[in-house]
């Protein structure tokens, strides 16, 4: 039978249907918009950022960089927070609350003084918000007093979380900025103030790529352009490192993380929630392909559970935290030589130009067979695995002891997709 | 010189993809709205949400798709005419060629064979109507396994050994190999529908005897057509269909002679050309009396034929078959009325054409002058409680069509015993 799992999990006090939820950006800005997303299965919906303040948008505002002709590979924007009166914002979500009321609605505000915070946390209340996301991260915003100036700013961090904390009794999360060098800091800092959980990322401080008819960046307006905001897949990796490092952070221990950057699947969204994030968001790749592609993450992370015998997202939260260690921590006694499938083999010779220009010289070439052989100056890297275009051609083979060492028990990668 | 392919009879012609390959072509989609490759598929099986699905990484999720849409939807990966069905409304074509489509059907069917997985479940509580189904082919198999999904208690009887119809009778296994068809076939018997082997309608039992609440037909053409002309009685004429389904039977023990002509422009003629090259024969030939272009045939089984060697005559018309008691060779007379023409045959093939056997010894249904069932879209006949579907009423067309025909019967089945519900 088609496999129906049950996804709800709690986060912050709050019961979810699902952890898939809309990050808050223009996929989740009206009221048609947001039914329309719940209809499709989305479990909440973090509202597009309201502040007192209303932005006052650019045009055009997005850029998009492909590798190889694969497009979409990261995404770029230009935009502020809403760009909506405050009341209608609010309106919106009240009503959004009241007709989809088992839905998650989180009301993501953003101030520009103490007071301004204040105001927006007590309207979240009154519009029945189920949670409140403080904006300490947008890196476009035309004011230094807003967005990512103050989520690198310890002070405003705590200052601003405890401003909005005081004047609200709903759960407050504190969304951060990737450019940052470490995240921590901030994280303890907004909970020092009375945020009860947080999330990150927000996008990355970028130059996409550059224009040669304007000499600026893309996209340009007017002749010129701005560094602003980067996510999708390519910001994937530094999203999961952010969330393993606050989820392993000691003072941090207990607090409810939300993961965000580069989701599309249902393995982005497990690859968060196994470095220990309870809810994830997403809003790149549903500006690409819309609210649709919430079915594939139902279904999917359905199917990984039911494979692998899991009863609830619950059990998975965190699950290879235990298994991110410091460098140091590695064990550097062995080498994996890669093994080559040569009846797999279809003699691109790529294996041997990355190796030879980039590795050790460890790939012998028989130039009239077209065919690889693993020569002894191999260390083990496995760039060739990782370059070979043939899927299950290159392989982790023998297990060799560097000199001196003493063999042990020893785990291996064998699947590779 | 042309190089042309040579393969063993069983050896598959085609490709599958695998996981890397099958999301390199994913890729390519364009996940379109209201998507133009799902409206072309008879069947509904819904490519545009399990090629998105395989975009996503879902690979459980698309076969899911494909199995709850389309009950034979590993065979349909491999015999449907795409190029006129999903593929055809494929929008990417547009910028340059259409998704494959089909070959990303066979990857997530065959991913849930890998996988083990059970995507259908008959409810465990029977309703009590009992419904019997003529014919194991495509239409019978679809109408049985939406019945049985809805908790009906389904028998199929089948005159041959096996199910699948064409499938398995028909149809070349370098096309369709049979642990394909095995697996399909076993979704449906996995979902509690009975089989009766070796039983013929009509001529070993009387279904209008026996307690049923209603009876589908899905008998499809296994009459004899032959053209009218002389020395068809001769030794070495053949049916197409008794042809293939020698060569399905007795495999590679089945030997044709060393030239063997097929007449006719259909995807049948084109089976029995390649299953008479793949078993060994040496100067295989197909003649149809009309041009290329008037062809029924796909044009990419016409190049397979090609590629093996077959060579293809056009517009000539059989005249007559030449020999003693076997035939010897075959005489052909043009379109046009200029020239004749005479080919060496030790076999000679008419895939001119199907038709149905006598119906009306199952049951009292109407008829058209071809003998097929005379039934709405719906598979409703002129008796209320016998409804039929596929090639026995359509005078043949594809097994994507018999299924979403059958499935269509069903629905119409279930209409008419719900009706009766209260009643029992
Ligand atoms: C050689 C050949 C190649 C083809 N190639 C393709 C292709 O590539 N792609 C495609 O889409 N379509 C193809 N077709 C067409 C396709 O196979 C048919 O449209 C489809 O199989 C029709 O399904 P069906 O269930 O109506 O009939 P069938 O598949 O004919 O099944 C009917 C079944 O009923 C049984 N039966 C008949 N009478 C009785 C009775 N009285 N009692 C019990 N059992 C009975 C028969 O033995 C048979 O098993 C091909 C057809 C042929 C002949
Ligand atoms: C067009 C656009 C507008 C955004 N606006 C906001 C916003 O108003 N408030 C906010 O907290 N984050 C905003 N973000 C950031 C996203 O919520 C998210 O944190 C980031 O894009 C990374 O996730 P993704 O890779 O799934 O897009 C915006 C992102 C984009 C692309
Ligand atoms: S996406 Fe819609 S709003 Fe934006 S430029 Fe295109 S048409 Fe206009
Ligand atoms: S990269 Fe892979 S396919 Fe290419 S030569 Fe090396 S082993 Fe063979
Ligand atoms: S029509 Fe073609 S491009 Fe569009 S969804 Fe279907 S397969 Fe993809």
């Amino acid at each position: 039978m088609a496999v129906k799992k049950d996804l709800s999990i709690e986060y912050l006090g709050v019961k979810c249907e699902n952890p898939f939820f809309l990050s808050s950006s223009p996929v989740g800005s009206n009221y048609e918009m947001v039914a329309k997303a719940f209809e499709t299965g989305w479990g909440g919906v973090f509202f597009k950022t309201v502040g007192i303040f209303v932005a006052d948008e650019c045009s055009p505002r997005f850029d998009q960089n492909d590798k190889n002709g694969l497009p979409w590979v990261g995404f770029k924007n230009m935009e502020q927070i809403s760009d909506k009166p405050t009341e209608v914002n609010f309106e919106n979500i009240y009503k959004l609350k009241r007709d989809y009321p088992d839905k998650i609605m989180v009301s993501s505000i953003m101030g520009s003084t103490e007071e301004e915070w204040r105001e927006l946390a007590k309207m979240s209340e009154q519009a029945e918000a189920d949670l409140i996301e403080c904006n300490f991260s947008c890196p476009q915003m035309t004011s230094h007093a807003m967005g990512s100036d103050v989520g690198t700013n310890l002070e405003l961090v705590e200052k601003y979380s405890r401003a909005v904390a005081e004047s609200t009794k709903l759960p407050v999360i504190a969304k951060m900025t990737p450019n940052i060098t470490i995240m921590e800091p901030a994280a303890i800092a907004a909970i020092k103030g009375g945020a009860k959980g947080v999330s990150a990322i927000n996008t990355v401080k970028s130059i996409t790529s550059l224009d040669y008819e304007n000499l600026t960046g893309m996209p340009v307006v007017n002749g010129v352009s701005s560094i602003s905001g980067y996510s999708g897949t390519a910001v994937k990796p530094i999203g999961l490192r952010f969330i393993a490092n606050l989820a392993q952070c000691k003072e941090l221990e207990g607090v409810p993380l939300s993961g965000i950057g580069g989701i599309e699947t249902w393995n982005d969204a497990l690859d968060y929630i196994l470095v220990g994030a309870r809810n994830v968001q997403v809003t790149t790749s549903v500006m690409q392909y819309g609210y649709r592609i919430v079915e594939d993450m139902i279904s999917g992370l359905s199917y990984f559970m039911d494979e692998r015998g899991f009863d609830s997202v619950d059990e998975l939260v965190g699950l290879a935290l235990p298994n991110l260690v410091p460098a140091e921590e590695l064990n550097r006694d062995f080498k994996i030589i890669p093994k080559i499938d040569l009846d797999k083999c279809v003699g691109c010779g790529r294996c041997y130009v990355s190796c030879y220009d980039a590795a050790h010289q460890a790939i012998d070439w028989d130039d009239k067979k077209r065919r690889p052989t693993i020569n002894d100056n191999c260390v083990g890297c496995h760039l060739c695995l990782n370059v070979c275009p043939v899927k299950d051609c290159i392989l982790p083979g023998e297990i060799e002891w560097k000199e001196g060492r003493t063999p042990t028990e020893i785990k291996v990668k064998h699947y590779y997709d | 010189m042309s190089k042309v392919i040579k393969k063993r009879y069983t050896e598959e012609a085609d490709y599958g993809f695998n996981l890397r390959t099958a999301r390199e072509e994913a890729r390519r989609c364009l996940l379109c709205l209201d998507p133009p490759c799902s409206k072309g598929c008879p069947a509904g099986t819904d490519p545009g949400s399990f090629i998105r699905s395989i975009r996503l990484n879902n690979i459980k999720g698309a076969a899911e798709t494909i199995r709850s849409n389309n009950i034979l939807g590993g065979s349909c990966a491999r015999v449907c005419p795409y190029d006129r069905l999903c593929e055809e409304a494929c929008s990417r074509t547009g910028i340059d060629k259409p998704i494959q489509i089909g070959r990303l059907q066979r990857f997530a069917i065959e991913q849930e064979k890998a996988f083990k997985m059970k995507v259908l479940e008959a409810p465990k509580k029977k309703k009590p109507f009992k419904v019997a189904c003529v014919g194991a082919g495509p239409a019978s198999l679809a109408c049985a396994a939406k019945l049985a999904l809805e908790g009906y208690q389904v028998t199929i009887y089948e005159e041959k050994e096996k199910a699948g119809g064409v499938l398995t009778y028909g149809i070349t296994p370098s096309r369709l190999p049979e642990h394909v068809v095995a697996h399909d076939i076993k979704t449906v018997k996995d979902l509690g529908v009975k089989f009766v082997f070796g039983t013929k309608v009509g001529r070993d039992v009387d279904l209008n005897d026996m307690d049923y609440d209603a009876i589908f037909i899905g008998a499809g053409l296994w009459g004899d057509k032959l053209p009218d002309i002389p020395g068809v009685d001769k030794e070495g004429v053949w049916t197409a269909v008794e042809f293939l389904k020698t060569a399905r039977v007795e495999k590679t023990k089945f030997k044709p002679g060393e030239n063997v002509i097929v007449i006719g422009g259909g995807n049948v003629a084109i089976d029995c050309a390649v299953t008479a090259k793949l078993l060994g024969a040496k100067n295989v030939r197909i003649v149809y009396r009309r041009s290329i272009e008037e062809a029924p045939a796909d044009m990419k089984e016409f190049k397979y034929a090609l590629k093996l060697g077959v060579s293809i005559t056009t517009e000539m018309a059989p005249a007559e078959v030449l020999g003693q008691d076997r035939v010897e060779a075959m005489a052909f007379t043009s379109r046009d009325g200029v020239s004749t023409a005479k080919f060496k045959a030790d076999d000679v093939v008419f895939a001119i054409g199907q038709k149905p056997e006598d119906m009306t010894a199952i049951a009292a249904v109407k008829v058209n002058e071809k003998g097929e069932i005379k039934a709405t879209k719906s598979g409703k006949t002129n008796l209320a409680k016998v409804f039929a579907a596929g090639d026995v009423v359509s005078g043949g067309k594809t097994v994507v069509e018999a299924v979403a025909e059958g499935k269509e019967a069903a629905e119409s089945i279930i209409a008419y015993l719900a009706k009766k519900e209260g009643v029992k």
